[in-house]
């Protein structure tokens, strides 16, 4: 056990550390949300108040922006597990003594890590707006968004590794910003949802995005009923995904 | 570590199919311990897939083979391999240090450090140590790249193409590394450079369409293959190769 520890955590260094030193890391996890967070503000601050849009105010636009930014990094890992594998550093770890359990959790805990730091760019620039708004963020809530989208965090992750085993660095982008426009569309982060009905709706509701979204707003709003379903369908997803993820690092040279 | 067999590596009738194409018929080959085998053949013989059905990176669907007496693809036989791919396969942001103290504890060593720097040494990299592998030039990186194959000092030591795009210094400089390093590692290197396989092998097999045409000493092969007496490897090969083509 803790030979196996040892073994991850020196892969999940080399993981950790190419996403350190990659540029892209700090513009798109953590540059990109805080960006949004102050563009979107900013918009909104044109709709008049009789439009009784709410999405855009700080305390639902904070955690729709920590998902939105999660799902970049589904992108970081589908580029850095499909470039492992045509380089052939997948085949490194094959022949070695490590498990494929083992490398899935060492890519994982990395970018895990990195989701939770984004989370927290995203949360503490969401509270200087606020200050600015003359609204109020809980700082509880604000842990407790981090907190409750560890799933959420998850899914992406696992959606990067299966596009990043099972297509090329130049397919894998394109996959990823379908997830990331599914994501952002049916997720009900710029719209409200809960006064929409029909087919779409529907979808919404069975796809993980608005219940990674719906988890996070009630978080930060610290009202946890009702909270386990959202979370039981994004981590029914998560586990799907991985499950379909184990196989294909099986499977694909 | 065990050592069961003096035979470090046995390939036993290894079948390769992808789809309705056999890319490996019938692969049967020893390579005695210490000593440098080379696998030769044109782009396409299927070269690359058996040295990864023989490191179990791939199932074959006949036959079999063992590592030092172990299953190639058990556990056992994974401590005993290293390996360096066709491809780059080096971490690109890390270093040439770093590569390979990762590599080291991948495999479960607590020296990585020191493994690491008498490989450094050992490669004459010192001064490329703190340097990111992706600023490597492919001679350099190459180099790194068996070096991670070796950090965790295997018994048997795979090179897929070693010296593919290497100017010739690079190449040469390679040959003496190999030489120095096949006194304590069975080596199975594959190559289409013929005098690199006559200079380097103890014994070669000659492969086309996925088969061994002939295997042995070069004295062997130009004696199978109706060659005189010191003629090149090349014609040899050639004669052996015959009815092979490239596909
Ligand atoms: N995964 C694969 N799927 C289909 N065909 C393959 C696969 N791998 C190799 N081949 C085919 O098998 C043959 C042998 O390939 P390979 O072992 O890479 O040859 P070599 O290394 O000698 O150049 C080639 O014709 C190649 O196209
Ligand atoms: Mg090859």
């Amino acid at each position: 056990m803790k030979e196996r520890m040892y073994r991850i955590s020196a892969f999940a260094e080399r993981v950790m550390l190419e996403l350190l030193r990659d540029p892209l890391s700090y513009v798109f996890a953590l540059g990109f949300p805080l960006v949004m967070l102050i563009v979107m503000t900013l918009l909104s601050e044109s709709i008049p108040p009789e439009a009784e849009m709410t999405v855009f105010r700080i305390d639902n636009l904070a955690p729709a922006v920590y998902v939105f930014g999660l799902s970049f990094l589904m992108l970081f890992t589908a580029l850095l597990v499909s470039k492992d594998r045509t380089e052939a550093f997948l085949v490194r770890l094959y022949i070695s003594p490590m498990s494929r359990a083992d490398f899935l959790l060492g890519y994982t805990i990395p970018v895990l890590i990195l989701a939770v730091l984004q989370g927290s760019v995203t949360m503490a620039t969401a509270f200087g707006i606020a200050a600015f708004t003359g609204d109020s963020l809980n700082p509880a809530g604000m842990a407790a968004v981090l907190a409750v989208s560890v799933p959420a965090a998850l899914l992406f992750i696992g959606f990067g590794l299966l596009f990043g085993v099972l297509f090329s660095d130049k397919t894998a982008p394109p996959l990823s910003s379908v997830v990331i426009s599914l994501s952002s569309f049916l997720g009900g982060m710029w719209m409200d949802l809960s006064h929409m009905s029909g087919v779409l709706v529907m979808l919404c509701d069975l796809l993980p995005f608005r219940h990674a979204v719906d988890a996070g707003r009630m978080a930060l709003a610290m009202s946890f009923d009702g909270i386990g379903m959202h979370l039981a369908v994004v981590s029914a997803w998560t586990a799907a995904v991985y499950l379909l993820a184990i196989p294909a690092f099986r499977k694909k040279l | 570590m065990s050592e069961k067999s003096e035979i470090a590596i046995r390939a036993d009738g290894l079948v390769k199919r992808f789809g309705a194409f056999t890319a490996v018929d019938g692969v049967s080959f020893d390579v005695e311990r210490g000593t440098l085998f080379s696998l030769l053949g044109v782009n396409g013989a299927g070269k690359t897939t058996t040295i990864r059905l023989l490191t179990g990176l791939l199932r074959p669907d006949g036959g079999h083979a063992e590592i030092c007496g172990y299953p190639a693809g058990s556990t056992d036989a994974a401590r005993l391999i290293g390996l360096s791919p066709q491809e780059t396969s080096t971490a690109g942001n890390l270093t040439v240090r770093e590569n390979l103290i990762m590599t080291a504890k991948i495999y479960g060593f607590h020296d990585a450090a020191a493994r690491a720097d008498n490989i450094i040494g050992r490669l004459g990299m010192g001064e490329f140590a703190g340097r990111k592998s992706k600023h490597l030039s492919g001679g350099l990186r190459r180099r790194l790249s068996i070096g991670m194959g070796i950090v965790t000092e295997p018994k048997v030591l795979f090179l897929d193409e070693p010296t593919l795009g290497l100017d010739v210094i690079a190449r040469r400089e390679l040959w003496t590394f190999l030489e120095e390093l096949k006194k304590s590692v069975t080596v199975v290197l594959t190559t289409h450079y013929m005098e690199e396989a006559e200079a380097l092998s103890d014994k070669i097999a000659v492969m086309a369409n996925g088969a061994v045409k002939a295997s042995g000493t070069l004295a062997e092969l130009r004696t199978v293959s109706g060659s005189a007496a010191g003629e090149r490897l090349e014609n040899v090969f050639l004669r052996l190769a015959e009815g092979g083509e490239r596909r």
